[in-house]
């Protein structure tokens, strides 16, 4: 099944399967937000605090940065597998990427909801 | 007609130059090859591969003002002067235009390119439908020239571990062929992370084939089945529905 493609298994269509999953669920979330914008039309900040504190708003726009993280995280690492040969300065730069994007979700949480 | 040409021999050259020819072209003169033929006429140190001239063997694969073509069908009216002719890139040069193309051919061996078929022998050949020979349409015409592999930024990183399009286009021809029966150990020889996950549909392949092949779908082709195959597996059957269209149907999806 697709979920044991996603296993240690298949090493190679793991990395790649994520990152077209990741690509899916930010283009529906894309959709989704702009056809909810245009439906709600929040109108003032009150509005667009109950559109953005909504349960439904909150799991899915952090749904969405999970996906983008894992997209980024995949792809700048074959950049960087690509490009920098030197092995130290690879892992270092993968380390700051790394931390980066755990800091972008941490950040998105205690935005979201406000921790 | 004006030529710029990479010369380089290691046993003489420090470093690899362009020397500038000119030729004066007679009729009959069409492609490029010919052109080369003058050149090699009034310098015979300038070293090219060729062979059948119709684009056929696939030898003189070259890099043809920076796009990588067979120069015997590439028509000297299509081209602005002065010519810059190279080595295919990618590949050590052994001397001038002549490249070692090892790393290639292993990457073409690795995927097994011969019919696996445990059945005991018919008595005349293995037939097929026309349906399934037309699979193979798009599949069986690629010469193996190497223009597509080395103009593939995927294998210019990672020479060493990425198959390359052309051996990933073979692949694919021996995973739809009807007599072949090693589909899914073919699949499962792909897995890698290098393998086939390295092609990023870059699509440079697609761009220089000088017999108009894709093997950018191929590849495409080969990861929807390798999904198609998992959601089979037990059954120990290949991924009937991918198979059962034709090439020609798929590209056009």
């Amino acid at each position: 099944m697709i979920i044991e493609l996603l296993t240690s298994k298949y090493p190679g269509m793991r990395i790649w399967l994520s990152q077209r999953i990741t690509a899916v669920v930010m283009a529906v979330y894309s959709v989704l937000l702009i056809v909810a914008l245009l439906i709600v039309s929040p109108d003032g900040y009150a509005a667009w605090s109950d559109f953005a504190s909504s349960f439904l708003f909150r799991i899915s726009t952090f749904l969405f940065f999970i996906c983008l993280s894992v997209h980024a995280w995949i792809g700048v690492r074959d950049v960087l597998r690509d490009y920098i040969f030197n092995q130290t300065l690879r892992t270092y730069l993968q380390v700051m990427v790394d931390l980066l994007l755990v800091i972008y979700v941490v950040w998105l949480s205690i935005i979201l909801w406000g921790l | 007609m004006k030529l710029s040409i990479y010369r380089f021999d290691p046993d003489v050259d420090e470093k690899p130059y362009m020397q500038d020819y000119e030729v004066e072209l007679q009729e009959g003169d069409n492609m490029l090859l010919d052109a080369l033929l003058r050149v090699k006429h009034q310098d015979d140190s300038m070293s090219l591969r060729k062979s059948c001239r119709e684009g056929v063997c696939g030898s003189d694969a070259m890099n043809i003002n920076g796009k990588n073509g067979l120069a015997c069908i590439t028509r000297i009216a299509d081209l602005t002067e002065p010519v810059i002719v190279r080595p295919l890139p990618g590949l050590p040069v052994i001397r001038d235009l002549v490249v070692d193309m090892t790393q290639f051919y292993e990457h073409f061996n690795s995927v097994d390119p011969y019919l696996k078929n445990d059945d005991s022998l018919p008595e005349t050949e293995r037939l097929q439908s026309p349906e399934d020979r037309a699979k193979l349409d798009g599949l069986y015409e690629c010469v193996l020239c190497g223009a597509c592999t080395t103009s593939c930024p995927s294998f210019w990183w990672n020479p060493d571990k990425f198959v390359g399009p052309a051996a990933l286009l073979q692949a694919y021809r021996f995973i739809v062929d009807s007599r072949d029966h090693a589909e899914a150990e073919r699949l499962e020889n792909l897995e890698d992370p290098y393998r086939l996950y390295r092609c990023h549909n870059i699509m440079n392949c697609v761009e220089v084939c000088p017999k108009k092949l894709s093997p950018n779908a191929a590849i495409v082709a080969i990861k929807d089945l390798k999904i198609e195959l998992s959601k089979e597996r037990g059954e120990d059957k290949p991924a009937k529905k991918y198979l059962e269209l034709s090439w020609v149907e798929y590209e056009k999806r």
